[in-house]
């Protein structure tokens, strides 16, 4: 079977919320639908936007340089309207940081996998402390149609049972 | 016949060999990058949607578990006498004790851009190119110990609070969760910074480098790591003989956490097993 991105049904009903068609982890880890004229225009609209509902996670739109690389964060709200949610668009030195949120509000980055921090600019410095000198995070690698790239597939969800 | 995962540090010189190899065999067949991917994929926080299958969830013991057996699958099939070893890093707790010496899995990454130099995982060893990552770097990376805030690993008496616990999970069954066998090994605390990582988590840290990522299955010690996170569970099964996996069943359509976690009758996805299926595999291996 093919082994894709994250949501993947398992026999009980999916929970399906406007903030389920955010983009799917593979997606997201791979900037597929971060772009620089998103990245630049959305501190605009997540500062335009209406008043933040209690436990909103917008604002706090950051643009700095952090130990020598340019740190950039910005929410970017869902196409869909205010109410279907969005995500935070993250880019060190122009390439796109994926952030994951935990329950208890605070973030984590895909550099920083075991720890959280109480925002996603505390997140993103973390992140950086971990990158190496010389070192940048990795391109994005977009697919022939603009899609996921799928390259990787992995082939561990056969039919087989518990193996003997 | 059920075969036996042994503590790292009592592999001979021959077992060691073995294992290293087995590993760059599958590495060189294109098999290795598969699992990073996999853990990459599966990795799905909980305070977002979807379905939580390997972390910060009830699941995170059967889906490593399963993961594990499909490398222990891929090493056996280049030699049968290749099973995961475990690494008891409450008693081998420094940069110099296994598995960090050069017939295993090399040392500590060197200043400043953490790489690591020494052992058959190192670069210029030829064997090891990090295909999937999260930076660019090609070289596998480790800052043993956290060299900026001096870390220490896990205690005895730490697993041991994980392992007194006579539930196996809670309600909401995800990081926040302050009781319950599966997150006191998990290791999420609450606030940040230091007193915040428990057991697996800080053990994360403690290696660094590539194994504090997203694609920490780079470093082979995720294997080793996460063998004696499995054997934890066997040891919490064997404390409390009436402990099961939990939930039972899946939560219901009123509960914020319905959809989002694996109960015991469940398919653990990417696999066709169940948790039920998984608690006891001593038909298939069996801890020394």
């Amino acid at each position: 079977m093919v082994v894709g991105a994250g949501g993947v049904a398992v026999g009980t009903e999916q929970r399906v919320t406007a903030a389920a068609h955010r983009p799917s982890r593979r997606e997201a880890a791979r900037g597929l639908l971060v772009s620089a004229a998103a990245l630049a225009l959305a501190p605009a609209v997540a500062d335009s936007g209406p008043a933040r509902p209690a436990g909103d996670f917008r604002g706090g739109a950051f643009d700095e340089t952090y130990r020598g690389r340019r740190i950039r964060g910005s929410w970017v709200p869902d196409p869909a309207g205010p109410e279907a949610g969005g995500a935070w668009r993250i880019a060190v030195d122009g390439r796109p940081l994926h952030l994951m949120r935990r329950a208890d509000g605070t973030w984590l980055s895909m550099l920083d996998h075991y720890t959280s921090y109480p925002t996603p600019l505390a997140a993103t410095r973390a992140a950086v402390d971990q990158i190496g000198p010389r070192q940048r995070l990795r391109a994005p690698a977009p697919g022939p149609d603009g899609g996921e790239h799928t390259g990787g597939h992995t082939h561990m969800g056969g039919r087989h049972g518990v193996p003997a | 016949m059920a075969y036996l995962r042994k503590n790292v540090r009592t592999l001979t010189a021959g077992e060691r060999r073995r294992f290293v190899d087995a590993l760059l065999t599958v590495k060189r067949r294109g098999e290795y990058d598969e699992f990073v991917r996999l853990h990459i994929d599966y990795y799905t926080a909980d305070g977002e949607d979807g379905l939580r299958a390997a972390h910060m969830a009830p699941s995170f013991l059967p889906w490593h578990r399963r993961f594990l057996l499909e490398l222990e699958r891929a090493l056996r099939r280049v030699d049968s006498s290749v099973t995961v070893p475990y690494w008891d890093w409450t008693r081998d707790r420094t940069t110099a004790s296994v598995p960090w010496t050069r017939d295993l899995l090399g040392g500590d990454g060197r200043r400043p851009d953490r790489q690591v130099m020494t052992g058959p995982f190192a670069y210029a060893a030829g064997h090891w190119t990090l295909r999937e990552g999260v930076t660019d770097a090609a070289f596998l990376t480790r800052d043993l110990g956290g060299s900026d805030d001096h870390l220490e690993l896990p205690t005895g008496g730490e697993l041991r609070r994980a392992l007194d616990d006579p539930v196996y999970d809670a309600w909401p069954w995800n990081s926040t969760v302050r009781h319950g066998f599966r997150n006191k090994l998990e290791g999420w605390g609450s606030g940040t910074g230091s007193a915040s990582w428990h057991n697996h988590n800080r053990v994360h840290r403690w290696v660094g480098g590539a194994m504090l990522g997203g694609a920490s299955v780079n470093d082979p010690v995720f294997w080793l790591h996460h063998a004696f996170v499995d054997l934890q569970w066997h040891r919490w099964q064997s404390a409390h003989r009436d402990g099961r996996y939990l939930p039972e069943g899946p939560p219901g359509a009123g509960d914020e956490q319905h959809g989002r976690v694996v109960a015991r009758h469940d398919r653990l996805p990417p696999w066709d097993e169940t948790p039920d299926q998984l608690e006891d595999v001593s038909r298939i291996y069996r801890y020394a």
